[in-house]
């Protein structure tokens, strides 16, 4: 191995094993968990509804593929009520070396089936892959009912929080520089310098009249001036195939990060399309310091508890 | 031992997240996905699957995604519609949506109709609204069977 190769590793092994604080993982655990939970729940009616379609307009995907016809309703009403206690339990802490890895695992059975109706989405992928990571990694070190019960002294930072962070981070880029392939792959140069963002934009929204539903009037508006396009793909691609420069530290991954979200206001204010893990940022929670989140609110509630002592005296 | 098995993980999991760019076939999955999204030059002139109302009248009224695939994701409805045309079934699924627009009491339609239309995606938005072609796979009466038409 030449010097420089391995200095390029070195680097990179001392970024990836960094200690980090076992508060940011735990963090991470609640901010997840508590998303694929709100999601189940804010879901259940409309995949009930699928759930009831006939067996012609099922079309089983990924870890499903095998099913040859649809599950009877109550399975899935009872896979979604455990994994909506999974996800409770997760966000607390408890038991977590159970409940974390069958968080994950409904929540893939139950996103898979949701799509395995004709149409594969693009909105919980990321999301599933995160509870993966987190399911085995030791995210309830720290606020949670399992530390408490636990007789070990508090967690600190150490390298076995730090990867499953990196890697969750690392997940979160790869998951842009695949669409931009995509795009490359099938829409070539013609994607950022011709019209085929004009032309999908106008697509999708008209396709939404056509269905009754409702479309963007920022978009529709948009589509009448074509000198807008080309920058917007433009920007697509930088956004997307640029997403790795989040994995950097300092002003770079913040303007990055911030750039991935506006990507999806913007993809929300021209295509009334709402990809909601990104939006809430908790898909870009990885990249940040998501434990000041935590370290804020458990201050604040300090404050709120001796509020009432101090005024007493 | 603890790094080596870090590493192992993180490679499987970032070389799982990558396999679909390298997969022969571009279908897509889920949750390991192409996110083929936008990605393909769909030009102006495009054909929108869709199912209508017909009033009595003979007015078209456009349908929500719920009536027309049952769930209210308007990309499903349109996945929904344009699957059961290429399987030659869309006099089920006219069916399919005659009769849950009868349990909604949702408008005063005489029929359902599963139709393609075709428009200039862009011409539509400056104005230019009536489809330059119209194809009616199947229409049902809401008291009646469906009649396929093409």
């Amino acid at each position: 191995m030449s010097a420089l190769t391995r200095r390029t590793f070195d680097r990179f092994d001392s970024r990836f094993m960094e200690a980090v604080p076992a508060r940011r993982l735990a963090t991470l655990r609640i901010l997840v968990s508590a998303f694929a939970t709100v999601f189940l729940i804010v879901r259940s009616s409309y995949l009930f509804d699928i759930s009831g379609l006939p067996a012609a307009r099922f079309d089983p995907v990924g870890v499903l593929g095998w099913l040859g016809e649809p599950l009877p309703l109550w399975l899935v009403k009872c896979t979604l009520a455990f994994a909506v206690a999974c996800g409770c339990a997760s966000i607390v802490g408890w038991r977590y070396r159970v409940t974390g890895p069958l968080l994950a695992v409904s929540f893939l059975l139950l996103t898979t089936y949701d799509n395995s109706w004709q149409h594969v989405a693009h909105t919980e992928n990321l999301a599933v892959l995160h509870l993966a990571v987190l399911a085995f990694a030791p995210a309830a070190d720290a606020i949670s009912l399992d530390e408490r019960r636990s007789s070990r002294p508090a967690a600190g930072a150490h390298a076995r929080y730090g990867w499953p962070v990196r890697l969750m981070s690392m997940l979160t880029v790869v998951t842009y520089v695949v669409a931009g392939i995509a795009k490359q792959r099938n829409g070539g140069i013609h994607w950022i310098t011709g019209d085929v963002l004009r032309n999908q934009i106008a697509n999708d929204n008209l396709r939404k009249i056509v269905l009754g539903d409702t479309y963007s009037p920022l978009g529709a508006r948009m589509v009448a001036h074509a000198w807008l396009f080309p920058p917007m793909a433009l920007a697509t691609m930088v956004i997307e195939l640029g997403a790795p420069l989040a994995l950097l530290r300092g002003k770079v991954r913040t303007v990055m990060v911030g750039a991935m979200w506006m990507f999806h206001v913007a993809i929300l204010g021209v295509m009334a399309i709402v990809f909601i893990y990104p939006l809430t940022l908790v898909a870009y929670a990885p990249l940040l310091r998501p434990e000041r989140l935590a370290d804020a609110i458990e201050s604040r509630v300090r404050a709120r508890r001796l509020r009432p002592a101090s005024s007493a005296v | 031992m603890r790094r080596a098995w870090a590493y192992v993980v993180s490679l499987a999991a970032l070389a799982l997240v990558f396999s679909p760019v390298l997969r022969p076939s571009q279908r897509d999955s889920f949750p390991l996905s192409t996110y083929p999204m936008f990605s393909y030059d769909r030009g102006r002139q495009s054909a929108l699957p869709t199912a209508v109302g017909v009033t009595v009248d003979g007015e078209i009224q456009r349908l929500s995604p719920e009536l027309i695939s049952g769930g209210y994701e308007p990309v499903r409805a349109f996945a929904t519609v344009e699957a059961s045309i290429a399987k030659g079934d869309t006099a089920d699924l006219c069916r399919e949506i005659a009769e849950r627009t009868v349990k909604s009491r949702s408008g005063d339609f005489v029929a359902i109709e599963v139709v393609t239309e075709v428009h200039d995606v862009v011409g539509w938005f400056q104005g230019d609204k009536e489809p330059s072609q119209r194809v009616v796979h199947a229409r049902c009466a809401l008291d009646a069977d469906p009649v396929v038409t093409r």
